[in-house]
């Protein structure tokens, strides 16, 4: 007995010291910060276009706060985390850090001191970054405004939060390595799955995560609740009726605006704005990626009748009518959510045809009802009020019923009213 | 601290970001022509136009203008002789006048998606602004005549 | 007693025969003093008048005439979409000969000069008429004397025409003399009862085409509303309500979530001696949403007043425990009300019982007051349609006399009834003076649901009895409802057969149909009345007598297997109490089978039709009998049998107003009346549930949209009798007309208003 437990405990012991020498990563001495005239304008300003694509400032910002001076409270299903200051400021940010130490941060998720960072950071992404691409960033933050700030210590508890332990996850879930071009693919396609799968991450909200926070790479693309949304699926079964074609996904993705698919919201706002600075290229070399995981060019053809219908449904409630559902929708909705005639008007969102309603899960289309989309979000310098302002949870629920069963064939969502209470509830709790 | 502008003005407001915009236009600002009448975003009598969208004023928070250009009826035209306007002149529409200026701007709107609307298009874009004075007979019969109006105007600018 | 006379009579200081003499007596003055900031015109941007141009003559007490030749017609009545300052300025512009050019319309305070002012009950064009008609005349007569002076001719040899004085080739402007100082005759006020009146064929004005003067606001957002109101200074107030109406008492008020609101500065406990809004605490801010979500912060404990259980099913089994019972209530004069023998005799009787639920005004302007106190007069400025009846109640509450209280009325956003109770500038005018600084209350939408005087749920009972050979005999109308009146204006109470009645609740049940013995009896709903403040909303009475009196009507027809207009035609004989007489009711009930007649002609009544689509027809008299103005109404709706889905596919209306001053303001006028009517039948009504209306905003209340309205047929009778009033009398008709469609389209008989999919599917299977 006493052997057995001797033995068991060696191993662990002996697993340990190998776990600790596997985990352990060493400190890149700090430097003094490079002098901007050491980055070339043409760096720098590349590094720009992938910092936006990458949406860096919306995660590295606090309300309110600097540009990318950190502070920014993320929830996660094990507490807050909160980003870290990228500005080049040598006591609180990064200005200490060479460019080898910000390389392997991205490639290898390990902070200067050789700390491990949480996967909050999406290092598993910005591992298929390539060393240029990533020296164009360094570039970038190391010109940027050095602010002093220091992040608010995070609320991840014990023993999640020693930072050793990351070690482990990346066991079990980190693949590191550069993007690998696909030979049987375009170069478009292989541009856009480079941009998609590294710096813009895309996989990090619209993949499915397992009970420790993983990307299931299974089920990649399938759709994933974030941030109290929904990021809706990418790949076949995107439940929209009309198939995100390219030219869809770019009109979506440069400006916010489809004509079939409504507007951005949500957190996908950033995403637009953020993308908004690459080059037109590079957007329909992302459209071009999601245009195939979407299945675009077997559903497109579709695309007339669906529209008719979309049209028909459309008009339903908008005359006379005794039904209460109806008359809340044609009283409130309606007058910016109609369309006639043959055309759908990219402004007067079809409700018909966005995913927000067409979705297995009505967050999203709570979310809008309930507060609105504003003018910098969405479609640019235009605004959807927020009716939680004066709805009811009964009122918000049964609008959302009315249409699921009004424009879609879907089934109606259950326990609806109790559904919005909690979307109301938790956005409550953000403020 | 919020920015946009105002018919054409530029207005810095330091009102609380939850604030209804409404109340800014019309108490900060001084434009009472948009009118307060649910507060709910039912009744269209608070309709601007943001971003030259017909929006309920009422429940869209000040924050969510940012940057944002919005026009009222003060600002709809310089003479307040937009056809929209002069149509409603001509037919004399208005009774007590409470909901007009939301009905006007939700027509302005509605004629820019649908030049030629039918009864149909009217029925569903209008609907969401009451009346209570039921004036909705002589809404209809402006918005087509506004219509024609705007109609022939095009196709002189065009001869 | 008529309702408009009880209504001169009551308890203003100004009784109508002083009003008339005030009015008479202030013909003579010359340019008296006038607050002329006090005063609103529609037509100027802000609603602010321009300044005469001195001299300014006053030939009486109705309008001015300056250098300019700028006519000035002063209004005492509420601007709340009737264009009344139009249709009131052209009476008088018409007999004075006047430039319509030169007419400018002015909305005056409450001076005591003016008497009373009130704004309802379609009275404004008949009651003014004569008063208006004869200041104009005076005012000719004496320009034409003083400028037949001036000119050096005789003034027979004068005419004026178009705001000249005019002798021969020669002529001289109104302004001119104003100029030249050419003094006015003045009349005794005999001689101004005398005055002749111009011949109809001499009429310039009345009757024809004209733009409302109050529009070009209205379509520029620069009118002003009460809720525009404001002055340097002003903090903002928005009240959190009690519990119930009556008799609420504030136990605590904890105001430390308020406090975090930016902008918030104190709540504010009402101490009301008037008693108008017991229970009331007010948040106190300095911008209107900081006082809204402060309000709603406010944590307050009340005791609550009785009513804390009240619901409307209560309110409803009170009301037909009344009706069923024989006595109770008060009798009307109606020629001979002992029906009990017929009733006896007869070979075969009809009974029924109809209801109507609660209705709120909704008028579209919340409901606002500010009030400020200046050089020892407290001011209010917020849109009111009976100043008359609150200024004793102010004064109360403020322990001041009315002398030191001004009104100021600005456009209405809707009046409806609603601000004939000026209950809502109560508590502006206390918290003014609590807080010894200009105070702008404001209701929320919700606020002003719960705070609405609506109108009362009625239960009425109609009975008829026939002989064998299918005459009616007699008939028998009980109603019971809230009584308005009793609560809040009780010297209106109009004296019945065995004691006061409200005859607002009531009117309509006495009708011109020739039934034989007739009893109509009006029963006070006591629950009503303390329960909450039942008020009076567009047409009244009628809007719940007539709905139970033309169902019945057609129920009548179809047990005696006759046609339902036929049956009325027959009824409307126009003998005897219903031969009518001047100078209001000349030809009585024969206009009305009249307007019968025309409605179900024009409508196409007695072809065939599709399946389950029907005509219906109810007609009235608008809302009593001193003042009728004819109407009739024939719908034609299509019943969904499955969903019991109701569809109003026309309504045809006709009315005989008498003359009609403003032909458009008329349309407009039965336009607007005519389709509250249908939305009250299909659209609204709510219920009293634990003290309070269960609707308060449009999510859940959904008065009639521009996607429900019908296709319209309204048509005048051209005619030249006295001119009575359009504001309210088409919303009577519509309801039963509907219900007697549904019942012509399917054979569902609908006893209840509002009418729902779901009673018409009952009432299929039924
Ligand atoms: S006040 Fe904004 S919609 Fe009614
Ligand atoms: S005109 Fe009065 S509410 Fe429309």
């Amino acid at each position: 007995m006493l052997k057995r437990l001797l033995v068991v405990l060696g191993v662990v012991v002996v697993c340990a010291f190998a776990f600790g020498i596997y985990a352990w990563r060493p400190a890149i001495a700090p430097i003094q910060p490079a002098p901007a005239s050491s980055f070339s304008a043409e760096q720098i300003a590349r590094g720009a276009q992938l910092a936006s694509a990458g949406y860096c400032e919306t995660c590295h910002t606090a309300k309110g706060g600097e540009p990318y001076a950190g502070g920014y409270a993320m929830d996660t299903q094990f507490g807050t985390i909160y980003s870290t200051n990228i500005t080049p400021d040598v006591d609180t940010g990064i200005g200490s850090w060479s460019e080898p130490a910000f390389r392997r941060a991205m490639h290898e998720g390990v902070a200067r001191d050789g700390s491990h960072l949480f996967p909050a950071f999406p290092y598993d992404h910005f591992s298929k970054l390539s060393d240029d691409d990533v020296a164009a960033l360094y570039a970038y933050f190391m010109t940027r405004k050095p602010v002093h700030a220091e992040a608010p210590r995070n609320t991840i508890p014990f023993p999640l939060n020693i930072r050793l332990l990351q070690a482990g996850w990346k066991l079990l879930f980190f693949h590191p390595g550069r993007y690998q071009p696909q030979a049987e693919r375009s170069a478009q396609w292989n541009r856009g799955a480079y941009l998609a799968e590294g710096v813009s991450h895309c996989g990090a909200c619209h993949t499915p995560r397992n009970a420790l926070g993983a990307e299931r790479h299974d089920q990649a693309y399938a759709g994933a609740a974030i941030d109290h949304w929904i990021a809706p699926p990418l790949n076949g079964s995107n439940p929209s009726p009309v198939a995100w074609d390219t030219d869809a996904l770019v009109a979506y993705l440069s400006t916010g605006v489809t004509r079939y698919h409504g507007t951005v919201a949500g957190p996908m706002a950033a995403v637009t704005r953020g993308l908004s600075k690459l080059p037109a290229d590079d957007v329909r070399a992302i459209a071009t990626y999601f245009a195939d995981l979407d299945g675009a060019a077997t559903r497109s053809g579709d695309t007339p009748a669906i529209l008719a219908k979309a049209l028909q449904l459309s008009a339903i409630g908008s005359g006379p009518t005794a039904d209460p559902a109806a008359r809340l929708y044609a009283t409130a909705c309606a007058s910016c959510h109609y369309n006639s005639g043959e055309q759908v008007q990219p402004l007067r969102p079809e409700l018909s045809l966005t995913s927000a309603v067409h979705l297995d899960d009505p967050t999203n289309l709570i979310q809008v009802i309930l507060f609105g989309i504003d003018a910098p979000d969405g479609a640019p310098g235009v605004v959807m009020p927020a009716f939680g302002r004066g709805f009811s949870d009964a009122d918000v629920a049964q609008i959302a019923a009315y249409l699921r069963a009004t424009r879609t064939d879907q089934a109606a969502w259950p326990d609806l009213e109790k559904k919005v209470a909690q979307v109301r509830a938790t956005a409550q709790q953000q403020d | 601290m919020t920015n946009f502008t105002i018919n054409g003005r530029a207005v810095t407001s330091e009102a609380d970001g939850e604030t209804p915009l409404l109340w800014v236009i019309r108490d900060d600002v001084g434009l009472t022509g948009t009118k307060f009448g649910c507060g709910i975003g039912m009744c269209g009598a608070c309709t601007v136009h943001v971003g030259g969208r017909a929006t309920r004023s009422c429940i869209t928070p000040l924050a969510a203008v940012s940057g944002a250009d919005i026009t009222t009826i003060e600002g709809l035209d310089p003479h307040a002789d937009h056809p929209v306007q002069r149509a409603w002149r001509e037919l004399q529409v208005p009774q007590c006048g409470y909901c007009q200026s939301g009905q006007i701007m939700q027509t302005v709107a509605l004629l820019k998606d649908f030049p030629n609307p039918t009864d149909a298009d009217i029925d569903a874009v209008m609907t969401g602004s009451l009346c209570r004075c039921m004036t909705y007979v002589r809404i209809r019969e402006a918005i087509k005549k506004a219509a024609a109006a705007m109609a022939a105007a095009d196709h002189g600018a065009q001869a | 007693m008529s309702r408009v006379r009880a209504l001169a009579e009551a308890g203003h200081p100004l009784s109508r025969r002083r009003f008339l003499v005030t009015m008479a007596g202030s013909a003579l003055a010359f340019g008296f003093p006038r607050l002329a900031d006090a005063a609103m015109n529609p037509a100027m941007p802000g609603n602010t008048p321009m300044p005469a141009t001195a001299p300014e003559l006053s030939p009486d007490l109705w309008f001015s005439i300056d250098a300019d030749g700028v006519i000035r017609v002063n209004i005492i009545r509420a601007e709340m979409g009737q264009h009344v300052g139009t249709a009131l300025a052209r009476i008088l512009a018409d007999e004075l000969e006047a430039d319509w050019s030169q007419v400018r319309i002015i909305h005056v305070d409450t001076d005591p000069k003016w008497g009373l002012m009130v704004t309802g009950g379609s009275w404004s064009v008949w009651q003014t008429f004569p008063v208006f008609s004869r200041a104009g005349a005076a005012g000719r007569i004496a320009l034409i004397e003083a400028g037949a002076k001036l000119m050096g001719v005789a003034p027979a040899h004068c005419t004026a025409r178009s705001g000249h004085v005019i002798a021969g080739g020669r002529s001289l402007s109104y302004g001119e003399i104003v100029r030249r100082g050419g003094a006015l005759r003045s009349f005794s006020a005999d001689e101004l009862d005398k005055l002749p009146i111009k011949p109809v064929a001499e009429r310039r004005l009345i009757g024809q085409p004209a733009d409302a003067l109050d529009i070009a606001r209205k379509v520029d957002g620069t009118g002003l509303y009460g809720i525009d109101a404001k002055v340097p200074g002003m903090v903002y107030a928005r009240p959190r309500l009690p519990p119930t109406r009556n008799g609420s008492k504030v136990v605590s008020v904890d105001d430390s979530a308020a406090r975090k609101v930016k902008g918030y500065i104190r709540s504010l406990v009402i101490d009301d001696p008037s008693q108008t809004v017991p229970g009331w605490v007010l948040a106190i801010a300095q911008s209107y949403p900081a006082a809204m979500r402060a309000a709603d912060l406010l944590k307050i404990e009340w005791q609550a007043g009785e009513a804390a259980d009240l619901s409307e099913q209560q309110l409803q089994e009170h009301a037909r425990g009344l009706v069923d019972r024989s006595d109770g209530g008060v009798r009307l004069d109606v020629g001979s009300d002992e029906t009990a023998s017929a009733f006896d005799a007869a070979a075969s009787t009809l009974d029924q019982v109809y209801t109507t639920a609660t209705v709120l005004h909704f008028q579209l302007e919340p409901l606002n007051a500010l009030a400020f106190e200046k050089d020892g007069v407290m001011e209010v400025h917020t849109g009111n349609q009976w100043q008359s009846l609150v200024l004793p109640t102010l004064a109360k509450a403020l322990g001041r006399p009315e002398s030191a209280i001004v009104m100021r009325t600005y456009l209405l956003g809707g009046g409806f009834g609603r601000r004939l109770n000026g209950d809502y500038a109560v508590p502006a005018v206390l918290a003014a003076k609590a807080l010894g600084k200009p105070v702008k209350l404001v209701l929320t939408r919700e606020d002003d649901a719960r705070f609405d005087s609506v109108r009362s749920p009625s239960v009425q009972r109609v009975r008829m009895a026939f002989d064998a050979k299918g005459e009616v005999q007699a008939m028998e109308h009980h109603a019971c409802a809230g009584w308005p009146t009793k609560v809040m204006a009780s010297p209106l109470l109009a004296k019945g057969l065995d004691g006061r009645y409200d005859p607002f609740a009531i009117s309509g049940a006495d009708h011109w149909y020739d039934v034989g013995r007739q009893l109509v009896r009006a029963i006070p709903n006591e629950l009503a009345n303390t329960g909450f403040r039942p008020g009076w909303l567009r047409s009244v009475g009628p809007g719940w007598t007539n709905w139970a009196l033309e169902s019945f009507m057609d129920e009548a027809a179809l047990h005696l297997k006759q046609d339902p207009v036929a049956f009325r035609l027959k009824l409307l004989d126009g003998k005897g109490r219903n031969a009518g007489s001047a100078p209001n009711a000349v030809g009585g009930a024969l206009r009305q089978a009249e307007v019968v007649r025309r409605a179900a002609q024009r409508a196409g009544w007695g072809s065939p039709l599709p399946k389950d689509t029907g005509l219906g027809i109810a007609t009235s008299f608008g809302q009593e009998r001193d003042m009728p103005t004819w109407g009739a109404c024939v719908a034609r709706v299509h019943v969904d049998r499955k969903s019991g889905a109701v569809t109003v596919e026309k309504l045809t209306v006709v009315v005989d107003a008498g003359t009609i001053v403003d032909p458009d303001g008329a349309l407009a006028q039965t336009q607007g009346a005519v389709l509250w009517g249908l939305s009250m039948a299909l659209h609204e009504g709510t219920a009293f549930a634990n003290g309070l209306v269960r609707d308060v905003n449009l999510d859940t209340y959904t008065p009639l949209r521009i996607a429900d309205v019908p296709v319209l047929d309204i048509h005048f009778v051209d005619s030249q009798q006295v001119p009575v009033g359009l504001g309210e009398p088409g919303t009577t008709i519509v309801a039963p007309a509907i219900g007697n469609a549904i019942f012509a389209a399917v054979g569902a008989r609908l006893r209840d208003l509002p009418i729902t999919s779901a009673s018409v599917r009952n009432a299929l299977s039924a």
